[in-house]
């Protein structure tokens, strides 16, 4: 069961697991972030424990509005022209808040404990969106 | 059996090492210092690799699973136990393929592993929330894990040289 002699030091074969990886890192992030750029038309959506609690064009918006999302622990979002962000949250992970102001259209915040996703899509004219 | 007995006290040790490594990363998340969500450096996975190279496949399989069953019991978190299983068992059997391949260091085990952990978890997230907007974070995700896997790998080495004269294991 035991091989002879386990490899401990870096081989030349190592690299291609490294390439592997990085060819993976850059394919998903084409997948996700190639289609982006539309800058008008963002449409943000925001979903609680898989109910959308709150969908709304951000050029709509003439003035900052706040969605507050209640449950185990309560966050507040912040939506304005300019972006997206979350403001406050008492859940321990904070991952939310480190995530920042999002404003371009493929971007989203995740707020894992509360099963939270604040995501931003692009051309959107219509409602022809569907979330599976 | 002598061997036996000496195999099981060896992974009850390591299962509780594992376990302690992941609580006390939890207590000093690396996201405090680096605002990236998810990321951690997967501590534990050095037990399990250490694991995979000095008991085999079946036992490091069974180190792993006691952990992510006991971590989630100690975290009172049903939906951890998801995330840990999906993330470990997944890079488990990464490493156990990957190690097969003889010409593969721990290194390039350890890096495998860990960008299988992460694509486990984030799989694990994508169930949870029923939305596939949290496949955005793995290109990073995968980034950090060449880091972290390296790191893993490099304590791991450090750790099967040490073995290699104490004779520990495998008398």
């Amino acid at each position: 069961m035991q091989s002879s002699s386990p490899k401990l030091r870096p081989t030349a074969w190592d690299s291609l697991i490294v390439l592997a990886v990085i060819v993976l890192a850059i394919g998903t992030a084409i997948v996700f972030y190639g289609g982006l750029g539309g800058g008008d038309h963002i449409t943000v959506t925001i979903t609680h424990r898989g109910e959308t609690v709150e969908k709304v064009m951000l050029e709509a918006l003439n003035e900052e509005k706040t969605v507050t999302i209640d449950g185990t622990y309560q966050l507040t979002v912040v939506l304005s022209r300019d972006g997206v962000w979350v403001s406050e949250s008492n859940c321990p992970s904070q991952d939310c808040l480190h995530t920042g102001t999002v404003s371009r259209a493929g971007q989203s915040i995740v707020c894992l404990p509360e099963q939270v996703v604040i995501r931003l899509d692009g051309k959107s004219d219509g409602p022809d969106i569907i979330l599976g | 059996m002598q061997l036996k007995t000496r195999q099981l006290a060896l992974c009850a040790i390591l299962t509780a090492l594992a376990l302690g490594l992941s609580v006390m990363e939890n207590l000093f998340p690396v996201t405090a210092a680096i605002p990236l969500p998810g990321v951690k450096l997967g501590l534990a996975n050095i037990v399990t690799l250490f694991a995979l190279y000095e008991l085999g496949a079946a036992p490091a399989l069974t180190i792993l699973v006691a952990r992510c069953l006991l971590g989630s019991l100690f975290a009172g978190n049903a939906s951890a136990l998801l995330f840990s299983l999906m993330g470990g068992v997944l890079a488990m059997l990464v490493m156990i393929a990957l190690k097969r391949w003889q010409k593969l260091s721990v290194f390039g085990v350890s890096i495998g592993g860990a960008a299988a952990h992460n694509i486990g978890q984030i799989g694990a997230a994508v169930i949870t929330l029923g939305d596939t907007a949290v496949l955005g974070y793995l290109p990073i995700l995968l980034g950090v894990s060449l880091i972290t896997g390296t790191l893993t790998g490099f304590i791991t080495a450090l750790l099967v040289r040490a073995m290699q004269n104490l004779h520990l294991s495998h008398s």
